[in-house]
């Protein structure tokens, strides 16, 4: 087992893992934040999206261990006081989810790509998201809340 | 909160209440749960197609710290109850059942077949110890495709079969088929093969079984369609009365009909919870769901078309033989909805019907988004070969063949009325919406320039729920029940069998009780997923918009009856005289007069009531269907095929849709918008592959490739005016004709798009390296 310590929604945690476990399963069970889902568990489905030191990261394909000493975001970390978040709002309202088990992942994912890329057009936002599968809305409408946000954001 | 936009809620796109929780990860799936003591499952799995097992041994899995218990085939056997398919038995599907354990115990019948189960302190222990295992096999022949499994030189995979046949050879014949041949001025026969995919959902099959070894009662946390078909199941093949076993479900992560019921893997693990007294988690891995979940479709057809050189469809004559896969379930109730529905919208004169369900050993036949989907794929392929035949375009030559709207209605030849169809009017719509004249120019200056345009439609109608038989005691799709109840703090609670996996029905039925009862949406709850408290129901077969929201609408106007009966006695005033408004009681005329539900309920749950008054403001409502209809449309789709690499890209796609009065418009256009996804998938990328010995090919997202962003376009919906049929219930369902009509759309357009070259496309699955092999044979003939 190894011991490490990491910042996960800004708060310090702690945990003691074997080396193989994943980031996605260190997050899911031994801090109980199971907003994070597991879709394929070989990095091609995105639902596991999170962000570690301002990247988007696989946490299927991440070992918690090499999570030490990072900055961990998941989709229990952008919602403010109980709310919503900017993006989640505009998928809200923009009726972007149907199941609802991609949707941290696309959440995540297009924080990410908006925080780097405030500017993107439809285009570029379908390029960004094509690594995360949805399988019940046809993209649609997640790409209509991410442009919205982005709307939003520049409009101020 | 959702804002208030509209007088009535209903026909609004109310903002959905799942999102809140689903948007900031707080939903509840199956694998998020998590109770004191409880085990993780994994399963030993079979490398091979057919073979017989020789021995299973599980000692030294038994031995690895961290594992609990490991049991064979035999120890499962002998801890459960035989028998076929719970949901084959539930419906009584025809043919032959053949009694599967719940691990192999003889032989296995696909790679995936679970041979094994290890239970362990957490899921990297149970994956461990099933390394551990050592299974000897004995290979048999696989059995690898229908066409095998029919020649009686196959051996059965069932030994108490004899033979590999599911459902044996029927013919029906529908009007007078040889005499409809004989007269038509020509007969085209055509192979037409839909191949084999899957329902993929992005959360796969999971639950946690918990037994309460002092109490005798089993509760299973479970991921599925029904709560109370997999309570039936648990209670069958473990041997249990019913009402010792109790099903939850939260939110579940899609299914699209591979979640009915429970799987031979989570009544395994129910089994052993009950064997260990202490809880079990299973949760399939993808691999696991892409080889083991099951997979639909694989039936091939011979057609045969008597065509008038007019352009009449007289009649057609289809054989069908289904690849039912190893465990015999849906595959073998298909061939029945094919047969009623084979008509479609048109005008047939005779229809003969064939098919066989073969069992062959591949991962099992299960239901997927318009099981039945193939007919559509069959008739509309069929029309736009006929058109190209006879020179007439295909939009024209659907309108022929389309029944026209008379009074009294035009029947399918199998017998359904085609009452309040509006197949002509979404023909109609689409070639307004798509220019086809300007886009046929288009298309000829791009050919000049190596640019292949293709243009296509499709069109449907589905059963959902159907039109009410003249005949039949009761609605097209038997009744749904829900109890309503009115409780003190003024909620309005549903109950309800429905078990929405994205279909939003916490918001929809919200959305029409509260404009039926006459109370804020938020003042709306629905309750779903546990059988101690929910009526029997399923969600599936697009039932729940026109049963469920019909339900909703009664039973909601049943308990607004029964809260002002008995406000009456509160308020001195004729129930007559009394309105519900905005959630309050108010005579009609004296605004001052309101008093809040939420005072009505408290006053009604205070006891000072005697025995003559029903203070129990609750209801017990059920639904026929009332007088029902058919949902139905018109798609087109516009491609671009680059026949240097074979790639195609969807260019335009426009659905032009009659799914009845709209509940909630955002909701519909999803479903439709998922559904045509997945039908570009089905035909440009997904395929459930298998080699000739039947090895799986596509057990990773790397080979059994899905839809993505990328690949799909901006789909425009556009929504005709339905003709309505009930005088309170035109709802109707929306969850699989989008499934059900964009293969054939969009193939139709890729044909047309190859049209200078010849190819006649006669399948589904149309890849890039397929479309290339399409160019190369036309062009080598």
């Amino acid at each position: 087992m190894v011991d490490i310590t990491l910042t996960v929604n800004g708060v310090t945690r702690t945990g003691s893992v074997e080396a193989r476990k994943t980031l996605a399963d260190f997050l899911r069970d031994d801090l109980d934040l199971t907003g994070t889902h597991v879709g394929c568990e070989h990095g091609v489905c995105g639902a596991c999206t999170v962000i570690v030191d301002d990247r988007e990261v696989r946490s299927c394909l991440m070992l918690a261990v090499q999570a030490a000493g990072s900055q961990v975001t998941t989709i229990e970390g952008l919602a403010h006081d109980g709310g919503l978040g900017p993006l989640q709002q505009a998928m809200w309202d923009s009726h972007s989810f149907q199941c609802g088990f991609c949707t941290p992942g696309f959440v995540m994912q297009a924080t990410a790509f908006l925080a780097a890329h405030p500017e993107a057009d439809e285009q570029q936002i379908r390029e960004a998201l094509s690594g995360n599968i949805c399988r019940c809305t046809g993209y649609q409408s997640i790409i209509d809340g991410v442009l919205l946000a982005a709307q939003r954001t520049r409009q101020g | 909160m959702p804002e208030i936009v509209a007088e009535r809620y209903t026909g609004a796109s109310i903002k959905r209440s799942e999102d809140p929780r689903i948007l900031t990860g707080t939903g509840r799936y199956v694998d998020d749960i998590k109770l004191p003591g409880m085990l993780h499952a994994a399963f030993v799995r079979s490398p091979l197609a057919h073979a017989r097992v020789l021995s299973v041994d599980v000692s030294a899995a038994r031995a690895l710290p961290g594992v609990v218990a490991a049991y064979t085939g035999a120890d499962l056997e002998a801890m459960t109850v035989p028998g076929p398919d719970v949901l084959m038995a539930l419906m009584g599907a025809p043919g032959p059942s053949p009694e599967f354990t719940l691990l192999a115990t003889d032989k296995v019948r696909f790679v995936g077949d679970p041979v094994a189960m290890v239970v362990a302190a957490d899921r990297y222990f149970a994956e461990d110890g099933c390394d551990l295992v050592e299974v000897e096999y004995d290979d048999l022949p696989p059995v690898a495709n229908a066409a095998f499994a029919l020649d009686p030189s196959s051996p059965p995979l069932f030994a108490n079969l004899g033979d590999n046949i599911a459902r044996p050879h029927s013919r029906s014949e529908f009007g007078d088929v040889p005499a409809t041949f004989a007269q038509a001025d020509r007969v085209m026969e055509f192979h037409i093969d839909v191949h084999r995919h899957q329902n993929v959902p992005m959360e796969g099959r999971g639950c946690v079984a918990s037994y309460d070894s002092d109490l005798g009662v089993m509760t299973v946390y479970a991921a599925t369609q029904s709560v109370h078909v997999s309570k039936i199941a648990v209670a069958m093949r473990l041997g249990m009365e019913h009402d010792q076993v109790r099903v939850l479900a939260g939110d579940i992560g899609g299914s699209f009909g591979l979640k009915i019921g429970a799987s031979r893997e989570e009544l395994a693990a129910a089994a052993a919870s009950r064997a260990l007294g202490r809880p079990v988690k299973w949760v399939e891995d993808r691999g696991e769901n892409l080889t083991a979940s099951g997979q639909a479709r694989e039936e091939s057809f011979d057609v045969r078309a008597a065509v008038s050189n007019d352009g009449d469809l007289l009649g057609l004559d289809v054989k069908v033989v289904i690849d039912t896969g190893a465990y015999p379930g849906m595959g073998t109730m298909v061939p029945g909805i094919m047969q009623e529905m084979l008509p479609g919208p048109y005008k047939l004169a005779a229809l003969g019907f064939e098919s066989t369900a073969a069992i062959t050993n591949k991962a099992s036949y299960v239901a997927y988004r318009g099981p039945w989907a193939s007919e559509t794929f069959v008739r509309e392929r069929v029309i736009d070969l006929m058109a190209k035949d006879l020179g007439i375009d295909p939009v024209e030559l659907r309108l022929r063949n389309a029944a026209e709207r008379t009074d009294p209605p035009a029947s399918m030849i199998t017998g359904r009325p085609l009452v309040g169809v509006t197949t002509r009017e979404s023909l109609e719509r689409v070639a307004q919406l798509v220019d086809i004249p300007a886009f046929r120019r288009r298309q000829a200056e791009g050919r000049e320039q190596g640019r292949y345009l293709g243009i296509g439609v499709a069109t449907f109608i589905e059963a959902a729920p159907g039109p009410r038989s003249p005949e039949g005691p009761s609605g097209p799709m038997g009744t749904e029940s829900m109890r309503l109840r009115l409780e003190e703090d003024g909620m309005v609670v549903l109950f309800t069998g429905q078990m929405p996996h994205g279909q939003s029905h916490q918001t929809t039925l919200a959305q029409i009780a509260a404009d039926e009862f006459g109370v804020p949406f938020e003042q709306v709850r629905v309750v779903v997923g546990d059988t101690a408290v929910v009526p029997f129901g399923l969600t599936g077969g697009s039932r729940s918009a026109t049963m469920t929201g019909g339900v909703a609408l009664h039973g909601a106007r049943q308990l607004k009856v029964k809260v002002l009966d008995f406000a009456s006695q509160l308020m001195e005033a004729s129930a007559m005289d009394l309105q519900i408004t905005d959630g309050n009681v108010w005579v009609r005329g004296d605004p001052a007069s309101a008093i809040p539900v939420s005072e009505i309920a408290q006053q009604a749950a205070s006891g000072q009531f005697g025995a003559d008054v029903d203070a129990n403001l609750e209801v017990q409502a059920s639904f026929d269907g009332g007088e029902g209809g058919w949902s139905g449309g018109t798609h087109c789709a516009i491609v671009d095929v680059d026949i240097e690499t074979g790639l195609v890209k969807v260019e335009r796609y426009v659905a032009v849709e009659d799914c009845g009065a709209l509940i909630n418009p955002a909701v519909v256009e999803g479903q439709i918008r998922g559904g045509v996804a997945q039908g570009i998938g089905a035909v440009l990328l997904e395929r459930s592959a298998y080699d000739q010995d039947g090895n799986y090919q596509s057990a990773t997202f790397m080979d059994y490739l899905l839809p993505t962003a990328s690949d799909i376009p901006r789909i425009e919906v556009d929504h005709l005016q339905t003709v309505p049929l009930d005088a309170d219930v035109n709802f109707r369902g929306v969850g699989e004709g989008g499934m059900i009509v964009a293969p054939p759309t969009l193939v139709n357009a890729i044909e047309d798009a190859l049209a200078p070259f010849g190819v006649r496309i006669r399948e589904q699955h149309l890849p890039p390296a397929r479309i290339l092999e399409l160019i190369d044979a036309a062009n080598a003939t």
